[in-house]
């Protein structure tokens, strides 16, 4: 795993089952949206990755200085409890909405992010070791950040990450997919 | 249930008739729209910060730039409730969200309160109503992404309300750790320097917010009053220079909403109807339980 440079941004996620669905079936799936599709949106909820004020301008701005945002995820034991309604449309800016493609399926989430490129990794990260990259969080250490009931972060880091840093130190990333554009998008039922 | 009001001169006010009435205006917000940097202040620090507003301005015409909080209705309901003896003459509140005008509207009718009104108003636009306020108050986008640039925007909206001879107080962040807020801070008050006003108090990291990806961050007030002889630069014009707006409410966020428009609904006050759906009692209910 070569992403954990100084400089590099990165979306850290922390995922699990949701709406009665195990991690691994929501993994298969997605895997198959990418196929079918091209791409895959990947649900979410909460405030902390807002699309048109996080993670869209953040995406953007590292991809104008050349880079890519990985999604990177730590598995963790959930009983998410979002019901099961699927969503019809999505919007890039909460105004314009489109029909979701028919492979992609959405359930259970206010946003998704645009994926591709979702396979399974085995490294760490230093959360000391990165900070807030935008909101009114700009600029906090990413392990005083992460914490209670914030559980995602749009990241930049601040040193060089070990590619085998000490088994106990930072997180486990289980999963990483790649942000592509529209990044991440507003999504919603119709019924 | 008393709360004493330290440092001032001011009566102690009944602690639960206080909470109380604020809770009413809580009930009757709309929620709110995070895209807009609508984030609500926490009650308790409502309540406090009311009572301080109703004194500051008391028997003053008062305008607030923005109101997603509702300090105004606070501030006209408690002095209404008998709760505080004091506070302005008139309000006038303008926003750019018709759900927080008709709340307001909605609340003043029903508890007749006659010194409050709202004004549906972008403050992008030119200010055109009459610039005969005393005050003003404003709750702003707090500018993290555009050096306090957002803020200045509202600020410069509450100056003309006053003709820039009058006090204004300004609710922007102010935190220990992050450098934007101290960038935020140094910038605003620059701002009002070169704008003819000076900083008369600053009261530092007193309100909390329902703000869940940084609960710690408080906010202050700012107030500023004019310095003698004030007058306007010019005419109130609209603000469209790109570098003030490219990152209004957030990087890479300007403002695409002119106004937000209210859909009208019968059962205001009430859970929306697509919340729930009502399952029917059986006849046979009494063998399932």
């Amino acid at each position: 795993m070569t992403i954990i440079k100084r400089g590099q941004g990165l979306l850290y996620m922390k995922v699990g089952k949701h709406a009665q669905e195990p991690l691994e079936a929501i993994i298969a799936r997605k895997r198959k949206e990418i196929e079918d599709a091209g791409y895959a949106l990947w649900g979410y909820g909460g405030n902390t990755c807002h699309p048109m004020s996080m993670v869209q301008p953040f995406v953007r701005d590292f991809q104008r200085r050349g880079g890519v945002i990985y999604l990177c995820m730590e598995k963790m034991d959930s009983q998410n409890v979002a019901p099961q309604s699927r969503a019809d449309e999505f919007s890039v800016d909460g105004i314009r909405w489109e029909k979701i493609p028919l492979p992609i399926k959405v359930v259970g989430s206010r946003y998704a992010l645009a994926i591709k490129n979702l396979h399974s990794e085995d490294f760490r990260i230093s959360l000391e070791k990165t900070r807030v990259a935008i909101g009114r969080s700009m600029g906090k250490p990413g392990n005083k950040y992460i914490a209670g009931r914030v559980d995602k972060a749009c990241l930049e880091c601040t040193e060089d990450m070990p590619a085998e840093p000490e088994e106990s130190s930072g997180v486990h990333i289980d999963l990483v997919a790649e942000i592509v554009d529209p990044y991440a998008v507003f999504v919603r039922n119709l019924t | 249930m008393y709360y004493y009001l330290h440092m001032t001169e001011r009566p102690d006010i009944d602690l639960r008739d206080a909470v109380n009435a604020v809770s009413d205006v809580v009930q009757n917000r709309p929620r709110p729209l995070r895209e807009f940097d609508q984030i609500y202040m926490k009650t308790a620090d409502m309540v406090l910060q009311s009572e301080l507003v109703a004194h500051w301005a008391d028997g003053k015409k008062l305008a607030f730039i923005g109101d997603g909080d509702s300090i105004s209705v606070c501030v006209a309901y408690l002095k209404k409730r008998g709760i505080v003896g004091y506070g302005p003459s008139e309000i006038t509140v303008f926003d750019f969200d018709e759900r927080i005008c008709g709340a307001i509207t909605r609340f003043a009718e029903r508890e007749n309160l006659t010194q409050i009104q709202s004004q549906l108003y972008n403050c992008l636009d030119p200010f055109t109503w009459p610039s005969d306020f005393d005050c003003f108050y404003t709750n702003p986008p707090w500018g993290e992404s555009n050096l306090g640039e957002s803020v200045k925007v509202f600020v410069q909206r509450g100056l003309e309300a006053t003709a820039y001879v009058g006090e204004g107080m300004v609710v922007i962040a102010d935190d220990l750790e992050l450098d934007w807020p101290k960038q935020v801070l140094a910038n605003v008050q620059a701002f009002a320097l070169q704008s003819g006003s000076f900083v008369q108090r600053m009261m530092p990291r007193l309100h909390a917010y329902h703000l869940d990806d940084n609960p710690s961050l408080r906010s202050c007030n700012l107030i500023f009053k004019s310095l003698p002889g004030g007058r306007p630069p010019g005419p109130s014009e609209r603000i469209t220079d790109a570098s003030r707006l490219s990152h209004f409410y957030g990087r890479d966020c300007p403002p695409r909403v002119h106004y937000v428009r209210e859909k009208m609904r019968l059962d205001y006050g009430k859970a929306n109807e697509n919340e729930y759906h009502f399952e029917p009692m059986r006849a046979d209910n009494d063998d399932n339980h």
